[in-house]
């Protein structure tokens, strides 16, 4: 019975994060409609260092869903601590629900919204630029997941340690920002000398490209797994982390 | 009347900064408890606490005789707040606003239904109630950020300012909504720096100043002190010519505040001394503007204890 009312509180304040990101249409175009544009402009920029135009959509398609899965951070923060949010999300911490559905659905709200736009993306892109997504697809889309809850997770992470929305944004962009130029998002450092290589070896950014281009071009699941349970425990600990750091007091 | 709620030695600092120094209170069944202060005087600070959104340093709260701590989900249950903000989300209808805060009490089914329908008809919503927030005037969103926080039935509310910067309709249409929550036998905690609201809808007042209470009891035993106290507000045209000082050969003059050009003397009630008062101003060659007298009132009262006014 208890069980009962606090899976229907969860699910209430999850379905109004859904419906609130769902409202927002500078998080909607973000992620898709300039997710797009900038795949489509690099592609066709980049396109003279690659053996054709389909092979840069390839790479851009690729690489820059990567970088826009790691945005997946700036929705949640949005979702958890900006400034018309956060007032009424005020109520929740007045409510008897607890503090872990508070954070845990923001969570699980921006994964769910960032995922399904960047699927949706990836459907209307594929065949429009001849983008493969590998023998087994499923995978491709698979894989996406614990990345997109990782990128989620470290939002509302930040938010419980800096309780502000800008600071958390500004911070995790630039991070994202230099980890995917260093891991060969927009363009590959592999030919430009071995300290630059190496310097993108270090990037988890290249990490992650290298199993989505392994899925997507080789069809080869070698990095696969590691990535899956990596991301896996890392979201777990993000987890641990924000109920560890979150305190009601910050949010008022 | 019975306490429904005790709170014993509340201290909070933030940092260096001591913002409640060990207050202490009760909250008696049935209530409009007002918390009166100006701004900083640890009124907002005192309602976080009680709402335990935010942890005290120390004392303790004890909710129908139980520490509120070893029971929080179920002192958040009974309990209504109403932020200082507005609370609502824009985007979405008052309808819609008031079906998930409610459900968060874990109301669903017929008995969220007709909740949120009695909270519509309370708020005077109930024809807007498919209309976004966004699209209300400030007064109707305070009026539903209320509805929210009772929709439930809690037994005891808190009201954090809530009628600041809305239009006199509206600031009415809320002073006769907490009346009406009164007389069911709602308790209601509510904080403000406005003076008629106190003396509108309260059954008790706490004087809150500094982190700390300097007066608690009833409009009327509050104004008992000063009953027999009139005081005088005078204009004059350019002061600098009287001191304070010259004020007190008059008899019955018990205090005396030179602000500008405005001058307040305090004068007990029974002695008619304001003949000589307007002569020695003339006689110091102040040109009288304005004079207004004023009887005892709450104002006085925190003017008394503080010597400042609330809104200084």
């Amino acid at each position: 019975m208890q069980e009962g009312i606090i899976v229907r509180r969860f699910l209430s304040i999850f379905k109004m994060d859904i419906i609130n990101l769902f409202k927002n249409p500078v998080l909607i175009g973000y992620n898709t409609v300039l997710a797009a544009l900038l795949i489509l402009i690099m592609g066709f920029l980049c396109s003279g260092n690659y053996t054709n135009i389909k092979d840069a959509f390839q790479y851009y398609a690729v690489s820059l869903l990567v970088y826009g899965m790691l945005g997946g951070a700036i929705t949640a923060s949005n979702c958890f601590m900006e400034r018309d949010i956060k007032r009424p999300n005020l109520r929740i911490i007045y409510s008897p629900v607890g503090s872990f559905p508070i954070y845990f659905s923001k969570i699980l709200a921006s994964f769910v919204f960032d995922y399904s736009l960047h699927i949706l993306l990836m459907v209307i892109l594929c065949p429009l630029l001849h983008v493969t997504l590998g023998g087994q697809p499923a995978f491709f889309i698979l894989l996406m997941a614990p990345i997109e809850f990782v990128a989620a997770a470290l939002g509302i992470f930040f938010c419980c340690i800096f309780h502000c929305e800008e600071t958390t944004s500004m911070l995790l962009n630039t991070v994202r920002s230099l980890l995917c130029v260093l891991g060969g998002s927009f363009f590959s450092l592999d030919g430009m000398g071995s300290a630059l290589a190496f310097a993108s070896r270090l990037s988890p950014v290249k990490w992650l490209n290298d199993a989505f281009f392994a899925l997507s071009c080789d069809n080869s699941l070698a990095l696969f797994w590691p990535v899956f349970i990596g991301a896996s425990v890392i979201s777990a600990l993000l987890v641990l982390g924000c109920r560890m750091l979150f305190r009601t007091e910050d949010y008022i | 009347m019975e306490n429904l709620m005790t709170v014993k030695n509340l201290t909070k600092s933030f940092k260096e900064n001591k913002v409640l120094n060990g207050i202490s209170f009760d909250v008696r069944t049935g209530e409009v408890l007002c918390i009166l202060g100006p701004n900083g005087a640890g009124k907002t600070t005192t309602i976080n606490i009680l709402t335990a959104a935010l942890g005290s340093d120390g004392g303790e709260i004890c909710f129908k005789g139980a520490k509120i701590g070893r029971h929080l989900r179920a002192y958040k249950q009974v309990l209504g707040i109403v932020p200082q903000d507005v609370a609502l989300y824009d985007e979405l209808s008052a309808e819609r606003n008031l079906r998930f805060f409610a459900s968060l009490y874990g109301l669903h089914g017929d008995v969220l239904t007709n909740a949120v329908n009695e909270a519509l008809v309370f708020a005077g919503l109930d024809d807007r109630r498919h209309e976004k927030v966004k699209t209300f005037s400030g007064g109707m969103k305070r009026r539903l950020n209320i509805a929210c926080a009772i929709a439930h039935h809690p037994e005891l509310v808190i009201m954090d300012e809530p009628t600041v910067g809305i239009d006199p309709q509206s600031r009415n249409h809320i002073l006769d909504s907490i009346k009406k929550l009164r007389d069911n036998g709602m308790t209601i905690i509510y904080t403000t720096h406005y003076m008629e609201e106190v003396e509108t809808i309260s059954s008790r007042i706490i004087i809150m100043d500094h982190g700390a209470i300097i007066a608690e009891g009833t409009k009327e035993s509050l104004k008992e002190d000063i009953e027999n106290e009139k005081r005088y507000i005078i204009q004059v045209e350019e002061n600098g010519k009287i001191a304070a000082e010259q004020f007190y050969s008059i008899e019955g003059v018990k205090s005396v505040k030179i602000n500008g050009d405005a001058i307040e003397i305090t004068s007990l009630k029974g002695i008619e001394n304001l003949d000589r008062i307007i002569g020695l101003l003339s006689d110091c060659g102040e040109r009288i503007l304005n004079i207004t007298s004023e009887a005892a009132s709450l104002e006085m009262v925190f003017l008394k204890l503080t010597g400042r006014k609330l809104r200084d």
